[in-house]
């Protein structure tokens, strides 16, 4: 294993910490959101590492890294739609008082 | 046509009329004979002429109802018309003061319907239902007086036994129908064969049943229980005379071996009653036993394939057999009995009635020129003709000795002994109505050259058998009117009184094995019912079980599932609070654990 990629791996696997302590220790729906953004770019560095060290003329890594941002993205839009729409609505969006929409 | 229906339908409307009207019952019951005779007197006039009306009524599908007038059928008829009106005649008188006078006329009017429907019936169908009407109709005559002791088992003794030879009948039709495909009497004669025996052999079981043959003959002598109109029309033209009327009428279907046992039969029977009638202690006992023993004579007549012989003898006799009866009748008035003890010198009080009955017992005995010698005559002559002329000979013979003795000896009782004049109510009623049937019976032997002619058949009497039958007539009388009737059955004499009933009679040789066979059936029955019911209970408890095994188990199972699912359903809610760290919290341990596990699995293997 080459010293870049346990750097890489080590920057990945602390993204990956860092976003699953803010998911868990943050109460507003936009913070856990960011938390999650982190766990996923954690796991893109890995892929983009992997590939970029160990598989570097196999494309198929790289299109998966662009796919997965892209449903990174996707995912921002309807999280943040909901956001929205839950602070139009109770004019918050901490998640402990979002317990009423429990069935 | 209309005259076909006539004749059976007026007796049966006027029944009828007076059943409804209740009062004037004697003349309505004279007014429906009358009408009915001269329907059938002139069916007989048209037979005469050649015509021979038919009437086709809608009956079973493929079978329908016939009545027919052939010669025989138009000749049988008048009889039964003529003999049955004159003892209506005689009934007026008799039963004038008898409180229940209309139902005596509608049930005589009924069994005149119903013989008249027998005679004339042209199939089988029509056959049976005439045959069993005329069983009924004299069940209810016999037992008219039902409050007297003993008279309704005579009637239903009557009643069981010809209904039991009944079967015979029933059993000869289906064979006949069977075998022929057709109900029609004329077309099932030419049956041929083992069915022709069968039958035959059937139809003479019911005939022995109603024409009261050996064994079968106790029924009749019991059946003087009812009113003597009764036993005199009983005898003479229709119950009695049903039997050998169906052997006549299906003479020509019988095959010889049938034959020789019909007359052996008839043989057997003339003698065996004709003792009886010997011994016999009471005068209408007497006559019924003679009776039997005249019909005995027919059968022998036609077991010799002679049947227009015993068509006369028929004939003859029921016209002497109701005059002898009538006369009894008015005996029996004058001294309050029939016992022939009592009727000692009962001829000397009413002496014309004594002559009537003298002449009638005369005809019967077979001295000339009255209708009873010529028609024994031709009996005798076709015994005597037969192939088997020792048996049949002799037995005729005897019979016809017998018969001579048995009148001779009521004579002789009537004729000797003290006078107790009275006057007989109805006497003139009485007294025509046995003038009418004595000169009938003296006088019917005109008429038998007529009869032959009309049936296009001949008979040869031949001088032997009238010398022979003339001569045995003779010594009958001579030994009867000389010795002591019982004295002359020497130790003969307790059989014939116990109407030579076979040992131990009906109880041990009929009722006992039915009631061990019933025993058994019902045993049988039992046990098959038992068997039923344990089978029923063991399935009753298979199924019960698999209620409940379907029940506690199977539901319980299926309800047990049920309940888990909603129980883990409502654990599994608790889980789901809405709580979304710990939701989270909840996903990242479980993937740590799940990722901890691959990676010590990678590790260790």
């Amino acid at each position: 294993m080459s010293p870049d990629l346990l750097i890489a791996l080590l920057t990945g696997a602390a993204l990956l910490g860092v976003g699953i302590y803010g998911a868990l220790s943050q109460t507003n729906l936009v913070m856990i959101m960011m938390g999650v953004e982190l766990i996923l770019a954690g796991a893109l560095v890995n892929l983009v590492a992997f590939w970029r060290f160990l598989h570097p003329d196999n494309y198929a890594g790289q299109m998966f890294v662009l796919i997965v941002m892209t449903v990174m993205a996707l995912e921002m839009a309807v999280g943040f739609g909901v956001a929205i729409a839950r602070f139009r609505a109770r004019g918050s969006v901490e998640m402990e008082e979002a317990r009423e929409l429990q069935g | 046509m209309s005259l076909l229906v006539l004749v059976i339908l007026a007796p049966l409307a006027v029944a009828a009329l007076i059943l409804i009207l209740r009062r004037a019952s004697a003349a309505l019951a004279l007014l429906g004979a009358g009408l009915g005779l001269a329907a059938s007197l002139a069916l007989l006039h048209q037979a005469f002429d050649g015509v021979y009306p038919t009437l086709i009524m809608p009956g079973l599908p493929g079978m329908p109802l016939r009545l027919l007038s052939t010669p025989l059928n138009a000749l049988l008829s008048a009889m039964v018309a003529i003999v049955g009106s004159l003892v209506l005649v005689y009934a007026v008188g008799y039963m004038h003061k008898d409180p229940e006078k209309p139902r005596f006329f509608a049930i005589m009017l009924f069994f005149i319907t119903a013989m008249q429907t027998l005679v004339m019936a042209g199939d089988w169908v029509l056959l049976l239902v005439a045959w069993e009407l005329i069983g009924l109709s004299s069940y209810l005559l016999i037992g008219f007086w039902y409050q007297r002791p003993g008279v309704r088992t005579a009637a239903s003794r009557a009643f069981l036994y010809t209904r039991t030879a009944d079967l015979g009948l029933y059993t000869a039709v289906f064979i006949l129908i069977a075998v022929t495909g057709s109900s029609q009497i004329a077309s099932t004669l030419h049956t041929s064969g083992h069915a022709a025996l069968i039958a035959g052999l059937l139809l003479l079981i019911a005939a022995m049943g109603k024409s009261a043959q050996v064994p079968m003959h106790d029924w009749l002598m019991r059946a003087m229980a009812g009113p003597t109109p009764v036993s005199a029309l009983l005898h003479s033209a229709t119950l009695v005379a049903a039997g050998a009327i169906l052997l006549i009428r299906t003479a020509p279907l019988l095959p010889a071996d049938a034959l020789l046992v019909i007359g052996l039969v008839g043989g057997i029977t003339t003698v065996v009653t004709g003792l009886i009638a010997l011994g016999e202690s009471d005068l209408k006992r007497l006559l019924a036993a003679s009776t039997s023993s005249q019909y005995g004579l027919m059968l022998v007549a036609v077991g010799a394939g002679v049947p227009l012989a015993a068509l006369f003898l028929l004939i003859a006799h029921a016209a002497i057999k109701s005059s002898l009866f009538l006369g009894a009748g008015v005996f029996q008035h004058s001294r309050g009995s029939t016992l022939l003890d009592d009727l000692r010198g009962a001829g000397r009080d009413c002496p014309r009635s004594f002559a009537g009955f003298s002449l009638a017992a005369l005809a019967l005995a077979g001295i000339p020129p009255m209708s009873g010698f010529f028609a024994k005559d031709a009996v005798i002559a076709a015994a005597l003709g037969s192939n088997h002329v020792v048996v049949l000979g002799v037995l005729a013979l005897a019979g016809t000795v017998l018969t001579g003795a048995y009148m001779a000896r009521a004579l002789h009782i009537l004729w000797h002994g003290e006078r107790h004049p009275k006057t007989i109510p109805g006497q003139l009623w009485m007294g025509s109505g046995l003038a009418g049937l004595v000169a009938l019976a003296a006088g019917l032997s005109l008429a038998f050259p007529a009869i032959e002619a009309l049936l296009g058949q001949h008979l040869d009497e031949g001088a032997r058998a009238q010398l022979a039958g003339l001569a045995a007539a003779l010594s009958g009388l001579t030994l009867g009117w000389f010795f002591d009737g019982p004295r002359l059955l020497g130790p003969l004499a307790p059989w014939a009184k116990r109407n030579f009933a076979i040992a131990g009679g009906m109880d041990t040789w009929v009722l006992a094995p039915v009631l061990q066979l019933a025993e058994a059936c019902d045993r049988l029955e039992h046990k098959l019912f038992s068997g039923v019911f344990a089978t029923g209970r063991w399935v009753l408890t298979v199924g019960h079980t698999v209620r409940i095994i379907d029940e506690r188990i199977i539901d319980g199972c299926i309800f047990a599932l049920v309940r888990g699912t909603q129980s883990l359903g409502q654990q599994l809610r608790k889980v789901q609070n809405g709580l979304i760290h710990r939701e989270l919290a909840v996903t990242a341990t479980g993937t740590a654990l799940i990722l901890a596990f691959l990676i010590l699995a990678l590790v260790l293997y």
